[in-house]
């Protein structure tokens, strides 16, 4: 039971943690993230799992995230306040080719990260973009001008 | 009769608003979200420099020492442990403590149980229960003489326990262990 408890506890404060990090974790990881989201994850384990290694502990405590995590995203699907707050709100970085100061600075994202994004889009110049969104996936969305 | 298949065309456009790409942007909630953010990290700051200084176990704000007047005993533990991680309590028994060759101690049974003693070291020559508690003698010589006592808790709480040497002196403590 313990582990059961533990794995629902783990998941919430990774779910925290993981959303504190200005939507960087899951979209668009540098190297330096990755080091960040497996160590956590690691951490994690080891505190969830305990002393007790066993097959039958590992597979209830999967079971227990997995079914915690079924639960949260059927909240989610039914209260859009809730859906908001775990995966929160697209952002405009960049609106009718005027950067919006407040969100990038806030959100940390560089203008190097929306040029990538750009040049994805086959978008050489950031002069040329009409839209940059950062969506809740970590993404960044470019509308060019037309 | 043959019935027209339902086509929805694929349009390439972007859903504007009053000229405005329209994305779901929240910022009032976003705004909400930082002040959060600007709250939450101080608070794991804290929890970190705590954590480092032993509040939550394993450090100088966790060590703690008592003794009995007389210095018969001493005792070396720590006020803040955690679950199912080993730690270890250590006895110093002054020349008081040592009568006709023994030390005799008496530990509570939260010893045992709440605070899950593993081993003793020395090995006791003698151990016996009764008094809600284990009464080991040692066969000692000269002081200081030491007994460690390995612990790993698993029970989640404030557990009280005694140490006393009989007809000499005993140490009353809390141990709080954390999940």
């Amino acid at each position: 039971m313990d582990t059961i408890i533990r794995a629902v506890i783990g998941y919430f404060i990774l779910l925290l943690v993981v959303r504190l990090l200005k939507r960087r974790a899951g979209s668009q990881m540098t190297l330096f993230e990755f080091v960040l989201v497996f160590l956590i994850g690691g951490v994690i384990i080891l505190a969830t799992v305990g002393q007790d290694r066993s097959v039958t502990n590992c597979t209830c405590a999967v079971i227990a995230v997995g079914f915690v995590h079924r639960c949260v995203a059927w909240a989610k699907s039914r209260s859009a306040k809730l859906g908001t707050l775990i995966d929160g709100t697209p952002l405009v970085l960049i609106k009718q080719g005027v950067w919006q100061e407040d969100v990038v600075h806030g959100m940390g994202i560089r203008p190097e990260d929306v040029a990538a994004a750009a040049r994805g889009r086959g978008i050489t110049s950031l002069n040329d973009v009409d839209y940059a969104v950062l969506e809740r996936n970590g993404g960044i969305s470019i509308v060019p001008k037309t | 009769m043959t019935t027209q298949p339902h086509i929805t065309p694929v349009e390439d456009t972007v859903p504007k608003v009053a000229g405005e790409l329209a994305v779901g942007e929240n910022l009032e909630f976003q705004h909400r979200w930082w002040t959060f953010e600007r709250i939450i990290w101080p608070i794991f700051l804290l929890v970190v420099v705590f954590d480092l200084l032993g509040g939550l176990g394993h450090g100088w704000l966790a060590k703690a020492k008592a003794a009995t007047s007389g210095g018969a005993l001493t005792l070396d533990y720590e006020r803040i442990e955690r679950a199912n991680t080993p730690s270890t309590m250590t006895l110093h028994f002054g020349p008081a403590a040592i009568r006709e060759g023994h030390i005799q101690v008496f530990v509570s049974n939260s010893v045992v149980q709440e605070l899950g003693a593993q081993r003793i070291a020395p090995q006791p020559a003698v151990s016996s229960v009764g008094e809600d508690g284990i009464s080991y003698t040692f066969p000692a010589s000269v002081s200081p003489a030491d007994i460690q006592i390995q612990l790993q808790p698993s029970d989640v709480g404030l557990h009280r326990f005694r140490v006393r040497i009989p007809q000499v002196a005993a140490i009353e403590a809390r141990v709080l262990v954390l999940p």
